[in-house]
């Protein structure tokens, strides 16, 4: 057996789950949002979805806060990530604890964490009873919403609490192959702590922690499950509103959900780029 | 011009961190170029580091033309340490490399690139500022990270293992450019190496360290002529240690008496003789000893011969054409010098 | 930064990281717990108790989730490590866009080809089925599997498996004797990182299994909807149990403290 077709051979199982079931199903949903459906005679391709779901405010709004979660989220993620990581690169004494502690929700499902935010942060959940406890408040209507709240603090919350440690670990992980001997010449050559860290840690770490901030985004920007559990009704996170769309009685609205999967696609696909870019940045070779 | 003092320096490591320094205590010489030598391990990176401020040591005093600088972060201390590998920042040009120290202390720019452009051509590496630091050779490299060293101009500039990742060729260009800046800038230069042949030629003055402890600080023809004990004398290529006892400048041991050069140490111990410090003679000649010829290997340009006396062997080094004659199995004669004797003490 | 404020943020920070399943822990014993009481008024194991019975469905569901886990697990190795071995060890041509394909899943959310697919297992017939379930939780665990057993392949010498060959093994041989050993230590942690990867799915469960496959998050999901707190809690520990114990477990045999863990995202 020639090479080649060995290595065809071992590809294909993959690349009939990836393409077959991953590519396929992407194009069936781009078939269907373009009402595109031989089999059932609709031979027309025509952007109607795309035009109704475009034109309507429901939909701009649960972008713009599904953009707002996910930039949010990414963001905090990514500074308190790399403070954390700064700090826990140099426990000595007790640093297993830490280590240990910092990875415990790596491997817990983001919908436990979402219903432990739940109980912690909702008008009558642990917070409210202590600011009751210290006479902050005298109901649960007086705590501020922090769950199922215009801002989606509670989403965001969430996936902070999730994702700092998985950026974190990365982070720690890529500080620990560049080592301490760089900053060392820095700081040797004149560089403060501070520009030693600005000037010569931050520009190795960068593309490591973009392309780990980029699969944060895309998650936060996608997942149904989180905004369903904390996020307020309306308007609804997209993931949420794509949810409702499939599911509707009306018939009539599977297009227009197919159409915001495929938003939501395409936002992933800006994505991917951008983590390709990311991740040839990363620092190689030399060390 | 800076004069380095150490002053019963230690730094213990909990982990596998770093080798430890006990109580080192040193003094290196305004403007000179030293050589901090050992096997790796002993404790000569930490001592460097110690000096450039990146670790803090437990106990003890660095100081600067007698000035305590412990408490100077190394940013202001002024003593620039070129790591090994060079340690060129990847993401920045040559350029802006070299002109990395001056951008932190906030230079002008202008400056700044004139400054840089002439300290590459001080490296011998003209125009070759705006490339990338991946792009140049390992020399390069070195000599671009020496080169963002001295352009800050510091009081004292720490080398660690300039030279240890070149090859053969590269090296000795290397060594000829370190030696002439050193001397040309006249700024006191440490240098950590664990290779003696290194630190002889480069260093004006040899601290040999092993196991965190100072073992001998002297010029580097002391090494070689009056080497403190065994593990120096070996550790500089000695051979040939015959046990016995030194005392009114006789050495009493099973090759008979012999005599000894003045200052020789006394008591018992080993003496010792450099391979090449051995010579043939005639057999009855004075103070010859009988031998029998047991191995002879051309080395090229050298010949070693091992002998055997009673039931000591010894190991000679003699031009080729000396110790042709000889095959194994052959008697012969030999003559130790006694200016080329050395009494080792046995260490307590 | 001063060590004492260092100190200080690094506790506040942990403290917030293991906050959120403090409330589950505590209400999985309670009976009663009102506003604004900050521990139960009555304590009880009633929760436990209750996912025990087999009315509550959570012990079907746990076996439904270990089960359909473990089936994706063992078929993305089987699909996973030819592919692994083929991107790690070989060049060809395409590779590039192989890769991109690989790594897809991970940043494009399920809903986005689940949708799709949805309408497509209907007429196969695949939804409502724990064989649906399990197909469609390949597409995000298999990118995982490939993805660090094609770094092990990359590490590997093919010499050596030539140098068992010589020796006079037979491929078989080879790869049973040779291969495997080699390989055991990224198999280990891409089978965890699928494990828990299909542990964690629920949107892709929801829409293909249709409320029909229900597992641990579908139950989860709708106890914590409908106000039964204690048995959410009860259910929420049971939960995050595999993924604390292998956390255990890798942070004490592995020596990256735990690094190998660092690319998982259920």
């Amino acid at each position: 057996m020639s090479d080649r077709r060995k290595i065809v051979l071992m590809l294909v199982p993959a690349l009939i789950v990836l393409g077959g079931l991953f590519l396929g199903g992407l194009g069936i949903g781009l078939a269907r949002s373009l009402n595109w459906m031989p089999v059932i005679g609709l031979t027309e391709p025509n952007l109607d979805a795309y035009r109704a779901v475009l034109t309507d405010p429901d939909f701009l709004w649960s972008f713009a806060l599904s953009f707002h979660i996910a930039f949010t989220s990414t963001l905090l993620s990514l500074v308190i990530a790399i403070a954390a990581a700064l700090m826990i690169r140099r426990t000595g004494r007790g640093g297993a604890l830490v280590r240990f502690l910092f990875q415990l929700n790596l491997t817990v499902p983001h919908l436990v964490g979402a219903i432990g935010i739940l109980y912690l942060f909702s008008q009558s959940g642990s917070f409210a009873r202590l600011g009751y406890q210290v006479g902050l408040i005298d109901r649960p209507a007086d705590f501020p919403a922090l769950v199922f709240d215009p801002a989606a603090i509670g989403i965001i919350l969430q996936y902070v609490w999730k994702e700092v440690p998985f950026i974190g670990v990365i982070l720690l992980a890529q500080m620990q192959t560049i080592g301490a001997d760089y900053e060392s010449a820095a700081r040797s050559l004149g560089a403060t702590r501070w520009q030693a860290f600005r000037h010569v840690l931050l520009p190795m770490i960068l593309p490591g922690a973009l392309a780990a901030s980029i699969i944060v985004f895309a998650f936060a920007f996608g997942a149904y499950e989180i905004p369903a559990l904390l996020g307020q009704n309306h308007p609804a996170a997209l993931p949420v509103l794509a949810w409702r769309s499939y599911t509707d009685v009306d018939l009539a609205a599977r297009p227009q959900a197919m159409a915001m999967a495929m938003v939501i696609a395409a936002m992933s696909l800006v994505l991917i780029l951008a983590y390709l870019r990311a991740a040839r940045g990363r620092i190689g070779g030399r060390r | 011009m800076t004069r380095v003092t150490l002053d019963r320096l230690t730094k213990h490591f909990a982990g596998a961190d770093g080798a430890s320094v006990r109580d080192l205590t040193l003094e290196f010489p305004c403007g000179e170029l030293t050589a901090l030598l050992g096997p790796s391990g002993c404790g000569k990176t930490t001592t460097m580091k110690m000096i450039a401020g990146l670790i803090r040591p437990c106990s003890g005093e660095v100081r600067f033309d007698g000035r305590s600088v412990l408490h100077q972060p190394p940013e202001v201390r002024g003593a620039v340490m070129v790591f090994q590998n060079g340690l060129l920042f990847p993401f920045l040009s040559v350029a802006e490399n070299v002109g990395f120290g001056l951008r932190m202390r906030g230079t002008p720019r202008a400056e700044i690139a004139a400054r840089v452009e002439a300290m590459l051509d001080r490296v011998r590496l003209p125009g070759i500022g705006p490339r990338r630091v991946q792009d140049l050779s390992g020399g390069q490299q070195q000599r671009v990270a020496l080169a963002r060293a001295l352009v800050t101009e510091p009081r004292v500039l720490l080398l660690d293992e300039p030279l240890s990742n070149l090859d053969a060729h590269l090296r000795s260009e290397m060594r000829d450019l370190i030696r002439d800046l050193q001397r040309e800038t006249g700024i006191t230069t440490i240098l950590v190496t664990h290779d003696q042949e290194e630190a002889v030629v480069l260093a004006d003055r040899i601290a040999l360290m092993f196991d965190g402890e100072l073992r001998q600080f002297a010029p580097a023809a002391e090494f070689y002529a009056r080497p403190r004990d065994r593990q120096v004398a070996e550790f500089f290529g000695g051979a040939n240690f015959v046990p016995g006892r030194a005392a009114a400048g006789v050495f009493d041991c099973a090759l008979g008496r012999l005599p000894l050069p003045a200052g020789a140490p006394e008591g018992t111990g080993c003496l010792t003789v450099r391979p090449e410090n051995i010579l043939l003679a005639e057999p009855g000649d004075a103070g010859a000893l009988a031998v029998t010829v047991i191995d002879r290997v051309f080395l090229g340009t050298q010949t070693r011969l091992v002998v055997l006396a009673g039931d000591l062997t010894l190991v000679l080094i003699r031009p080729p054409a000396e110790a042709a004659r000889l095959s194994p199995g052959d008697a012969a004669a030999i003559r130790l010098p006694p200016e080329a004797v050395w009494v080792l003490p046995e260490r307590p | 930064m001063t060590a004492a404020l260092r100190n200080l943020s690094l506790a506040l920070l942990i403290v917030w990281l293991v906050l959120p399943l403090l409330p589950l822990a505590v209400w999985s014993v309670a009976k009663s717990w009102f506003f604004p009481d900050l521990l139960p008024s009555v304590w009880s194991l009633d929760g436990w108790a209750h996912v025990a019975s087999p009315r509550s469905g959570v012990l079907a569901a746990l076996w439904e989730t270990t089960l359909i886990a473990g089936l994706v697990t063992a078929l993305a190795i089987l699909i996973g490590l030819p592919a692994a071995r083929a991107l790690g060890m070989h060049r060809f041509r395409g590779k590039a866009g192989v890769e991109m394909l690989i790594l897809a899943p991970i940043l494009v959310p399920g809903l986005a080809y689940a949708l799709g697919l949805h309408s497509v297992f209907i007429g196969l017939g695949l939804t409502n089925s724990r064989a649906g379930v399990v197909i469609v939780h390949l597409i995000p665990t298999l990118p995982y599997m490939i993805l660090v057993l094609a770094g092990v392949f990359a590490n590997l010498s093919p010499d050596m498996e030539a140098q068992a060959r010589s020796l006079g093994a037979s491929p078989l041989r080879v790869f049973r004797h040779v291969t495997l050993p080699a390989i055991r230590p990224g198999l280990i942690v891409g089978a965890t990182f699928a494990f828990l990867v299909s542990w964690s799915q629920y949107v892709l469960t929801l829409l293909i299994g249709g409320g029909r496959v229900e597992t641990l998050p579908l139950l989860l999901f709708s106890y914590a909807t409908s106000g039964r707190n204690d048995l959410t809690g009860a259910i929420g520990m049971i939960y995050i149990l595999p993924g604390v114990l292998i956390l255990l477990f890798a942070s004490r045999h592995l020596t990256g403290q735990g690094a190998g863990l660092g690319g998982v995202r259920p």
